[in-house]
């Protein structure tokens, strides 16, 4: 078993993944038990007891509604990570069926769909998601698309250098010669042979997914009240800073520590696959 | 030098018409009539048909799009469906605002960012680097409205140090002369205006810095790591230099030239990241402007905003190719060839 003990030895060598493994392990189990970990449900008001300070009852207190703030995150907490892979499996397809098109095809097809990528590539990619989203109409998955598409340039870049390189490979001549059909050469030959720095910089994509959506939820481009979403409670409990900072800034932390666990992992998986940082170590 | 800089604009050429394809289409995806889905439930008939004339949504869309595309050569981007005014007047009054903050944030970025990947790189496996490394981590994993309501709680509010929202104290007024209100302050002479402009610009700015800075210094870290692997280094210091001599003079300069370009794409980036930064400090720049539009639901002035962000964005980066050329002899050698 050497992938199982690469997997340890690479554990070893990275503490932080380790934490941030457990962290978004630990985040995965208990938004899928939180009705069994919370005794509201994230939508439920109570105005007698609104602003409430945390306590025992309310562990990260209540915010305007009177709602329970650990509950509205641990439910919040479904959609990041239901956002994180819907936003990066979307831009992954986009991106790579385009990136391996341009890259195996090369000549004509491959200038115009680079062009059109640079173009894409020439917004800031929260504007960009804004001007979209904007466009769309304010909703969580109209919000996921608009990044969706904003990611989708970096992937293409990465699949169509791989299929660049590997189109070249004596390995695909063959498959030509023996008449295997194009479909067959892009999905079994290109592809797969290319797919580890696609599945790197997917790892790395996941934290900016998150971050972005988070910050069009945060803008009321996302999701829409009373949907218990990080980026827009954030923005919601705005104005009660002041008296009541947890109400705003716990959602706040709860992105922050999501991503950061999710980059941690990204960042160790690149130096990782990449020989020469990983000779230095 | 010169055939180089007119190729590069050259070669923005379809780029740029491809984004003015984007921006235009974007109001065109809109599922339904964008005229009145744009202008949501409450809009009534003449708004949608003032919205539909001012989109040209009438008439062909080759014919919309060349004169959508007509009109920005002569700064005409519609007008704001909010106020009346042109958007192209309301994003350059506002310009300097946003310019002034990303300039102190980059600046701020650089200070911080160089000598800590600096560091980083020389100690590489120290405890510094391990600390150094997870805390830009955590300055790009952090969502800008989190940094700057945590300062505004820290500075503004429990300490009670800087103001948490505007560009100016209240009282005081500066005299428009280049609309950077700290620069205007210098001129003018009046240093309580400069003074209080540069207290207002240090918390909004900081927020952007912490995320130009970490990306800066993870980036000079790993070139510098890069440029003291090579031989030309291993050969400083065999025939004696200083280590002090090593880095400064032959590691540094060379490992800062990668590190303009990774400066000039996340610019651009980061001024993404002031449309949050401006929203929550009340910063009057076209950050905030494009908030309120979305807010009204004032799809030419987003429409203006994301143009101006994107040729930001593409003026920058041509600025950096240039600068990288003329700063690298190796390239500037290639360039006038």
């Amino acid at each position: 078993m050497s992938a199982m003990e690469d997997l340890v030895y690479f554990l070893r060598k990275n503490p932080l993944v380790m934490a941030s493994g457990s962290f978004l392990l630990v985040l995965l189990l208990s938004v899928i038990f939180a009705p069994l970990l919370v005794n509201y449900t994230p939508i439920e008001l109570d105005i007698t007891e609104k602003l409430a300070p945390p306590s025992r009852d309310h562990l990260l207190g209540t915010d305007y509604f009177g709602r329970d703030v650990l509950s509205r995150i641990l439910y919040g907490g479904r959609f990041t990570l239901a956002i994180g892979i819907g936003v990066v499996s979307a831009a992954f397809l986009v991106g790579v069926v385009f990136g391996t098109i341009a890259g195996y095809f090369g000549g004509i097809v491959d200038t115009i769909i680079m062009r059109f990528v640079d173009a894409l590539l020439s917004f800031p990619a929260l504007v960009l998601a804004i001007a979209l989203a904007a466009a769309l109409g304010p909703s969580l998955t109209n919000a996921m698309l608009a990044v969706a598409i904003t990611l989708s340039p970096q992937f293409a870049r990465v699949a169509r250098s791989q299929a660049l390189s590997i189109t070249v490979k004596p390995y695909v001549e063959a498959a030509v010669c023996v008449g295997v059909s194009t479909r067959g050469i892009l999905f079994h030959y290109v592809l797969r042979n290319g797919i580890g720095p696609l599945l790197v910089h997917a790892s790395l994509s996941l934290g900016s997914a998150i971050l972005q959506t988070a910050s069009l939820g945060f803008l009321g481009l996302g999701a829409q009240p009373p949907l218990p979403e990080w980026g827009a409670d954030v923005s919601l409990n705005l104005q009660f800073i002041r008296e009541s900072p947890w109400v705003t800034l716990a959602p706040g932390v709860a992105i922050l520590l999501t991503v950061l666990s999710f980059n941690l992992i990204g960042d160790a998986l690149v130096d990782w696959f990449n020989p020469r940082q990983r000779k230095e170590d | 030098m010169l055939k180089y800089f007119l190729r590069r604009l050259v070669m923005l050429g379809p780029v740029l018409f491809l984004v003015l394809v984007i921006i235009f289409s974007l109001a065109r995806i809109i599922p339904g009539d964008p005229a009145a889905s744009l202008l949501g439930p409450g809009a009534t008939n003449e708004q949608i048909e003032a919205l539909r004339a001012q989109l040209h949504l009438d008439e062909n869309v080759v014919k919309q799009f060349l004169s959508y595309a007509g009109g920005l050569f002569v700064g005409d981007m519609g007008s704001s469906m909010k106020t009346g005014r042109p958007v192209f007047d309301e994003i350059l009054s506002r310009l300097p605002a946003t310019l002034e903050l990303s300039i102190v944030a980059t600046l701020m970025a650089l200070v911080i960012g160089i000598p800590s990947g600096v560091y980083s790189a020389i100690r590489a496996n120290s405890s510094f680097d391990h600390v150094n490394r997870t805390l830009s981590l955590v300055g790009v994993s952090a969502p800008a409205f989190l940094l700057a309501l945590i300062l505004q709680l820290i500075f503004g509010i429990y300490l009670g140090w800087l103001p948490v929202s505007g560009r100016l104290s209240p009282y005081l007024i500066a005299e428009p002369i280049t609309g950077f209100i700290i620069l205007d302050g210098i001129i003018s002479g009046n240093f309580d205006v400069a003074w209080s402009a540069f207290l207002h610009v240090l918390l909004p700015a900081s927020v952007l810095a912490a995320f130009l800075g970490a990306t800066v210094g993870r980036f000079v870290r790993t070139s510098m790591l890069e440029v003291l692997g090579e031989d030309y280094i291993r050969t400083a210091r065999a025939k004696g230099l200083s280590e002090r001599l090593v880095i400064f003079v032959h590691a540094l300069r060379n490992s800062l030239l990668p590190a303009i370009t990774i400066v000039g794409l996340k610019f651009a980036e980061m001024l993404g990241g002031a449309i949050l930064t401006e929203t929550v400090f009340a910063w009057p720049g076209i950050g905030r402007f494009m908030f309120e539009a979305i807010k009204n639901r004032d799809y030419p002035v987003i429409q203006g905003n994301t143009l101006v962000f994107a040729l930001l964005f593409m003026l920058t980066s041509l600025i950096v190719d240039l600068l990288y050329g003329y700063l690298d002899p190796r390239i500037r050698k290639r360039m006038s060839r």
